[in-house]
């Protein structure tokens, strides 16, 4: 199955969400053209590809492989500030409200708005990538964040029962539960609190949103290195052995997350923990070698 | 062992960082650690997450004030610890029960349409209601229903942005006591008692009259009836603008308060520092400044290669202990490089803290009172 035509990557703080994104676009962009978007400014899986981003798309650096991958920002005032230009026909009056606070006022009273536009936006994005077969990476906020946001177009369907914004919400909903268009990648560490919350926030996605297609990534499994009977020899050296099983607590951590996930019927990534100072492109390019498979991407 | 940073100076402690950093548990840590140096301590947390109260062995569902039960840890004499969990939603509706001017108006708010998309699980109003509880904590030590606390420690929520929370107070009069106000009320409406103090009475203008009418358009084309929603909002609030600003301006005072600390948590990672540098010069702009870091999950120090040598270990094995460390050092390294842009970003008087990682998560009071114990200065550390 070829992977949906957005992916959508959240997950709990510290989990690696930006590194995952850009490892998932780097093995997208084998394939296909590849837009990198970040919905909270940050810019850091684009940093990490070595995109200079300025808020607009910008161009990629010189290197062959990214000569096909862009990256962008989205702000929701910005989507705001287009849907109303989109909405009021006149101009004049529609960049008088944006700068009325009453607008601010309204915007405030109904703050999923905002939220919702930005789904919309994302919804156009995998519509303009689909005409042109290429593929959308959304580096997206973290999993409280990004609930709030997917469960927006269900509550706005019902706040707004007639309308535009009642049509778009429609469609919306209809965007985030297709798997072949929308796809949540969720980030997870070996650490059993991730370990619930992602559990939690699948489900939630599921039941609430409707979301057919979520995939969990494992983050920061390490290479098991020792068998038992290596782990009770090296109880001789004690300060070594506390070092081998922090190692080892890792690995059981990340199978713990495996079997659970497993039964709650999720597929899975597995990314390996990097024992490196930093995450330099080797890093990076190994990173994204073994999403690539998951994602149904042959090489 | 004395506290680089002596929490006996300091009434309110206040956890802000990015998320993912172990606030809740730093903050956990601090209030123990305030309970057994012999301070009645209160422990506010705003997540939603129950972690936190089963760990200190507390009823999750409750939404007052329990007692900690610290037997067993040494706490000085005095020492007491009490916990809750902020519910914003409750705290919302407490607030305007206080001050909604009649009967009639509390549940014409209680059940209007967007005082409920406001209440819920909106960030926002999360980092208002537990500022609000905050007040309620600190200012009220009369209050016989509260156990009287010597230092209150608060647990803010995630943030994307460090003033999410501080703000929370002053974005919230600006809603209430915007022009908005003024020009959605609809015409021709007495004004109530509280009019005087309230800045509703701004006149008209053209130009309000025309965002008006498009507002009114805006509502036929998207099909929110927002006007007319928002007009009885505001209606609802009329009377309760005096109750929230003289909170509001409380709660700046607090803030700001000789005796209030500010703690940045964040952990020794790359990303999150350059998010926390971010955080600490968005402080400094409003004249706030932390202080104190607190660096959290410090890893152990590394056990020493020479202690490989000659140990008698099968060949292979020796070196999957050396592969091993080598593996670790390589996090080590980038640990010290991330804490040492942290320390090169801070003014030289911000003291850090760093509380261990424990090599799990914490789960229970004894946990906590374990890092508790050992949250100290980076030199402490080092003689230890």
């Amino acid at each position: 199955m070829p992977p949906p035509r957005l992916i959508f990557i959240t997950g709990k703080g510290g989990t690696g969400k930006s590194t995952a994104a850009a490892a998932t676009a780097l093995a997208l962009v084998r394939h296909r053209p590849v837009l990198l978007v970040d919905l909270e400014q940050r810019q850091s899986a684009a940093r990490l590809l070595g995109l200079a981003s300025d808020g607009a798309e910008t161009t990629p650096p010189r290197d062959e492989l990214s000569a096909d991958l862009t990256a962008m920002t989205l702000s929701p005032r910005a989507e705001l500030e287009a849907f109303i230009t989109r909405t009021v026909p006149l101009a004049a009056i529609s960049r008088r409200m944006l700068k009325s606070r009453t607008f601010g006022y309204v915007t405030a009273a109904l703050p999923g708005l905002e939220a919702f536009l930005m789904l919309e936006r994302l919804r156009l994005l995998a519509g303009q990538a689909a005409l042109e077969d290429r593929f959308v990476v959304i580096d997206a906020p973290a999993t409280g964040h990004a609930l709030e946001l997917l469960a927006v177009a269900r509550s706005l369907k019902q706040l707004a029962p007639t309308g535009t914004l009642n049509r778009l919400a429609h469609a919306v909903d209809q965007f985030i539960c297709d798997g072949n268009r929308f796809g949540v990648l969720l980030m997870l560490t070996p650490a059993e609190l991730a370990l619930r919350e992602a559990l939690a926030a699948v489900s939630t996605m599921r039941s609430e949103g409707g979301i057919t297609a979520v995939t969990a990534a494992i983050n920061c499994v390490p290479a098991a290195l020792f068998t038992v009977a290596e782990m009770m020899k090296v109880e001789a050296i004690p300060e070594h052995a506390t070092l081998a099983r922090r190692r080892r607590d890792l690995a059981h951590g990340a199978s713990r997350a495996r079997r659970e996930l497993d039964r709650a019927g999720v597929p899975i990534i597995e990314l390996p923990l990097i024992f490196a100072e930093g995450l330099n492109s080797v890093a990076l390019e190994r990173l994204s070698l073994t999403i690539a498979p998951a994602l149904g991407l042959d090489h | 062992m004395k506290p680089a940073f002596a929490l006996d100076h300091h009434r309110l402690l206040l956890c802000l960082g990015p998320g993912g950093v172990g606030k809740t548990t730093i903050s956990a840590a601090l209030g123990l650690r305030a309970a057994l140096d012999g301070h009645a301590t209160s422990l506010m947390t705003v997540d939603p997450a129950p972690r936190l109260l089963d760990a200190l062995g507390l009823d999750t569902a409750s939404p007052s004030l329990q007692s900690v039960d610290l037997h067993g840890l040494g706490a000085r004499r005095g020492g007491r610890l009490h916990a809750m969990r902020v519910d914003p939603r409750q705290v919302f509706d407490r607030l305007i029960e206080r001050y909604a001017p009649s009967p009639a108006a509390r549940s014409a708010i209680l059940t209007d349409r967007i005082y409920r998309s406001l209440a819920g699980a909106l960030s926002g109003v999360a980092d208002y209601m537990a500022m609000e509880q905050l007040l309620e904590l600190t200012r009220d030590p009369a209050d016989p229903s509260q156990p009287s606390s010597r230092v209150v420690v608060i647990d803010t929520p995630p943030a994307l942005q460090a003033l999410d929370f501080l703000d929370a107070p002053r974005r919230m009069l600006e809603l209430l006591g915007s022009r908005a106000v003024t020009l959605l009320r609809p015409r021709g409406r007495a004004h109530s008692s509280d009019s005087e103090r309230s800045p509703f009475r701004t006149a008209f203008s053209v130009l309000d009259l025309a965002a008006r009418m498009v507002l009114g358009a805006f509502d036929r084309i998207t099909g929110l009836n927002l006007l007319t929603d928002v007009q009885s909002f505001v209606r609802n609030f009329d009377g309760m603008y005096a109750g929230f600003a003289e909170r509001a301006a409380a709660a700046q005072a607090l803030i700001r308060a000789e005796t209030s600390a500010i703690v940045v948590v964040t952990v020794a990672e790359p990303e999150r520092v350059a998010h926390t540098q971010e955080f600490i010069a968005s402080l400094t702009a409003l004249d706030l400044h932390p202080a104190a870091i607190v660096v959290n999950r410090i890893t152990t120090a590394l056990p020493h290669e020479s202690d490989l040598d000659g140990a008698d270990l099968p060949p292979p094995l020796l070196r999957k202990l050396r592969r091993n460390l080598a593996d670790f050092a390589a996090l080590k390294r980038r640990e010290a490089t991330a804490l040492d842009n942290l320390r090169m970003s801070l003014a030289k008087h911000s003291p850090i803290l760093f509380a261990p990682d424990l090599g799990f998560e914490p789960r229970t009071l004894a946990d906590l009172a374990t890092i508790a114990r050992h949250l100290r200065a980076p030199a402490e550390l080092s003689r230890s």
